[in-house]
């Protein structure tokens, strides 16, 4: 197995335009960046059965999270002789293992130099690196991520943080030991920029298919998260994939790719449709006049006022759900507690996603994406600070 | 009175009363026997309609009840119907709404005008009527709709069930007279079969008598709907005398309108059952038990949350042919039954598939004069050895000529 990831495009800002593609056993799977890969559940992304996960063509990658299912160690499914992507019915896919949740990273600061700590359904259970790697070798992921030893102390001292840096290294160079596995290795050392510096210098200089940030729980705001990782991103080289956790909302997407990040995760996409929300917002601001008017980005089927809405959720989509379905059927599906209200919200909302991603490459590649941001904050930015804020990051 | 549907009967076996037939509706032919999955808020629990389409389903249930109080009659009007709604371009039926009343509302209480109940949502006191429950079936637009009729529970006795009786064909003629689209809504009647259980104690021929005199058979049939149901009979009756009474059901109804077993949904029921003769059934149970893990098979339950599934890679079911099967083995399944709604839609998918391939092939055996044969077998897989098989089924199916122990 061997991957490969080109940048088809940079621009003078930290804009780019890329290829990962991975060759295995003579079949080769290509994502275009950037780009998401799809949150699960338990091996599933949720809500979905494979056929209406197909009904989303521009899903090239999966996330399958290992915490989910290693209650009993070693799982159930490392019994099952033909991989992972079979085990899950991903065989079309790319498929990333992390071990650990990106959309629900409860920090647990007790690992030790031997294990990392993770949440399963049954309760806190330890992962070593040994048996990590044992798992990763049964599944056969596309990619995996290494463990990493994430800090729950708001404010560690520099000796926790060397520590976190140092374990998590030692731990990639166990994971990459292994031939063939393509490892994406993870960007540690807390708020300390010297740390993150040498955290990235570090994995830089080590064998791996690309890099993740995890920006989750450093900063209050995108913004702040995206600051405290730019040492991180500054010394990374250009010719290798960055996957991101923590960036979901439009606005955190454009902030991420206009700093140079390739992937993201979708639990976004997750807690917006449990909530009952249906995504509208849109790259492709036709109409001029429209900008002018602050719109919505996402829409609460919960609202009553779609009980008699016979229009789709949004118009114009080509989703399962929109093709199909009324405003008012599925607030209806809300409002009755049926389980066919997330099928259609998350068909739709991951359909618009995948969309939404694609406008961006796409933008890029014609060099209007600093254009279609600049609208876009004008359209859908509440509040002028944060518009201000989120604009001059991109801008400049 | 007029009908909106054909039922043309292509097959019969020549040992039991089992027929298939192909019963047209406005949107579309129905294979009969049938079973029909419930849909009882305008959705089949996690389904696309595609995927309902996809498995072959022709006809499902709505329950009045439901879409009246979510989303109310005014709603489903003005949004063009059920159909239209729920964007399913196949058949529906929906009850009367009676029944949800009596099983769901503790304080409904029956009167000449109608049921009376209090509203879930303010306590106020509401009454379903004969003419309500036509009203709103016409507005939901089902192709099959049910009368409204008095329902005791099968464990009341005396002249209450008398009662019962006579009161359902006085609303029937109210119900025959309130329905505004008898030319694209087929209203069924409703066959009390709510048990005397005094009958128990005497002999069949008895028990025959009584229930033709009580049931007024004759008036029902001389409203000629164009179709019947058999009611009242899911109520955890025994089923000695389930079986009896739909037996004696498809003898006393005419040959040439379908049969409906309101509430029947169990494997062995069904093939016994259709080979009395009855031609659809209704029941939450496949999808219900769904959500609870099990998945159905030919050789019986199986609770996919048992640990013992955690490592079997085989599939649900050797053999079917649905995505489930085709796609993911018990392992998987049982990470996610119970625990993340893929796993639940999956079970469900098996399910309704395996109900539907029931369906299926009885009506094959029954096509082929081979359904004696499929019974035994049928019943060997499912039950193992003989001495477990259920008394009432051996029964029955004596009556129709087919010996499971001989």
């Amino acid at each position: 197995m061997s991957s490969l990831f080109n940048l088809l495009k940079t621009s003078e800002k930290s804009l780019r335009l890329g290829r990962l593609t991975l060759i295995k056993n003579q079949e080769q799977k290509v994502l275009d960046t950037p780009n998401l890969l799809a949150y699960t559940s338990r091996g599933c992304v949720p809500h979905l059965t494979p056929d209406n996960l197909s009904s989303i063509p521009l899903i090239g990658a999966i996330n399958v999270t290992l915490e989910h299912f290693i209650d009993v160690q070693p799982p159930p499914s490392t019994q099952f002789p033909y991989g992972i992507h079979k085990f899950l019915n991903f065989e079309e896919y790319l498929v990333f293992i992390d071990v650990r949740d990106p959309g629900n990273l409860n920090l647990m600061s007790n690992n030790t130099d031997k294990h990392v700590s993770v949440y399963t359904a049954h309760g806190v259970r330890q992962v070593t690196s040994d048996s990590y790697i044992k798992y990763m070798n049964i599944y056969k992921p596309d990619i995996f991520v290494s463990l990493v030893d994430n800090i729950a102390d708001e404010a560690p001292s520099l000796k926790r943080v060397k520590r976190s840096v140092d374990r998590t290294l030692r731990w990639l160079d166990d994971a990459i030991y292994h031939e063939g596995a393509q490892v994406f290795g993870v960007l540690t050392g807390h708020k300390n920029q010297e740390e993150r510096i040498r955290s990235a210098q570090e994995t830089a200089k080590r064998n791996v298919a690309g890099f993740v940030l995890n920006g989750k729980c450093l900063g209050s705001t995108s913004r702040e998260c995206v600051d405290i990782l730019k040492p991180s991103i500054n010394h990374l080289p250009p010719n290798k994939p960055r996957l991101v956790y923590g960036l979901g909302t439009p606005e955190d997407i454009l902030l991420g790719v206009s700093e140079g990040i390739d992937l993201f995760d979708t639990s976004y996409v997750l807690k917006m449709t449990n909530a009952g929300n249906a995504f509208v917002f849109s790259l492709d601001i036709k109409n001029d006049l429209d900008s002018f008017n602050r719109q919505q980005q996402i829409i609460s089927l919960w609202d009553i006022n779609y009980q008699n809405d016979a229009r789709p959720l949004l118009a114009g989509c080509q989703c399962y759900s929109c093709k199909n379905h009324t405003r008012a059927y599925v607030h209806h599906l809300l409002n009755t507690h049926e389980m066919l209200a997330t099928v259609l919200l998350m068909s739709h909302n991951l359909f618009h996603y995948t969309k939404f991603f694609k406008d961006i490459r796409e933008s890029i590649n014609q060099d209007m994406f600093s254009l279609k941001v600049e609208q876009f904050f004008r359209v859908y930015s509440d509040g002028e600070k944060e518009q201000k804020n989120l604009s001059s990051i991109i801008l400049n | 009175m007029r009908s909106a549907l054909t039922l043309k009967v292509i097959a019969r076996c020549s040992t039991t009363k089992a027929r298939v037939g192909i019963l047209t509706l406005p949107h579309g032919p129905v294979d009969t026997p049938v079973f029909m999955p419930v849909g009882t808020q305008g959705t089949l629990k996690g389904l696309t309609t595609k995927q309902l389409e996809e498995l072959g389903c022709q006809i499902m249930l709505n329950n009045t009840y439901h879409l009246g109080l979510k989303p109310g009659q005014e709603l489903i009007e003005e949004l063009g119907g059920s159909h239209k709604f729920q964007n399913w371009n196949r058949n529906l039926l929906t009850d009367s709404g009676g029944f949800q009343m009596v099983s769901l509302l503790k304080l409904a209480r029956i009167t000449e005008e109608g049921v009376e109940f209090q509203s879930p949502h303010d306590g106020s006191t509401m009454l379903l009527t004969p003419e309500h429950s036509m009203s709103l079936q016409n507005s939901i637009g089902a192709d099959i709709i049910m009368q409204l009729d008095d329902v005791v529970s099968s464990l009341t006795t005396g002249p209450r069930v008398e009662e019962a009786m006579y009161r359902s064909i006085r609303w029937l003629d109210r119900c025959i007279n309130a329905h505004k689209k008898p030319e694209s809504q087929n209203l069924f009647a409703i066959i009390q079969g709510g048990l005397n259980m005094d009958l128990r104690t005497k002999c069949i021929e008895d028990e025959y008598k009584m229930i033709l005199k009580y049931l007024l058979f004759k008036e029902m049939i001389k409203r000629d709907t164009p179709g019947y149901a058999i009611g009242g009979l899911s109520g955890g009756e025994e089923k000695d005398i389930f079986w009896r009474i739909v037996n004696f059901c498809t003898d006393k109804l005419p040959k040439n309108k379908p049969i409906y077993c309101m509430g029947v949904g169990y494997a062995e029921d069904l093939v016994v059952c259709s080979a009395l003769g009855v031609d659809m059934y209704d029941c939450v149970f496949p999808t219900r038990t769904a959500r609870f893990g099990n998945a159905l098979t030919p050789k019986g339950s199986l609770n996919l949350k048992s640990t013992k599934f955690a490592q079997d890679f085989e599939p649900i079911e050797k053999g079917c042919n649905c995505l489930t099967c085709k796609t993911y083995t018990r392992a998987y399944i049982h990470m996610h039954a119970t625990r993340e709604t893929v796993g639940c839609h999956l079970i469900t998918i098996h399910n309704v598939s395996y109900q539907l391939r029931l369906m299926n092939n009885i009506r094959k055996a029954i096509i082929n004069d081979e359904f004696p044969s499929f019974v035994q077998k049928f019943f060997k897989e499912l039950f193992g050895g003989k001495d477990k098989y259920p008394i009432w089924a051996v029964n029955a199916l004596k009556s129709v000529n087919i010996e499971l122990l001989s």
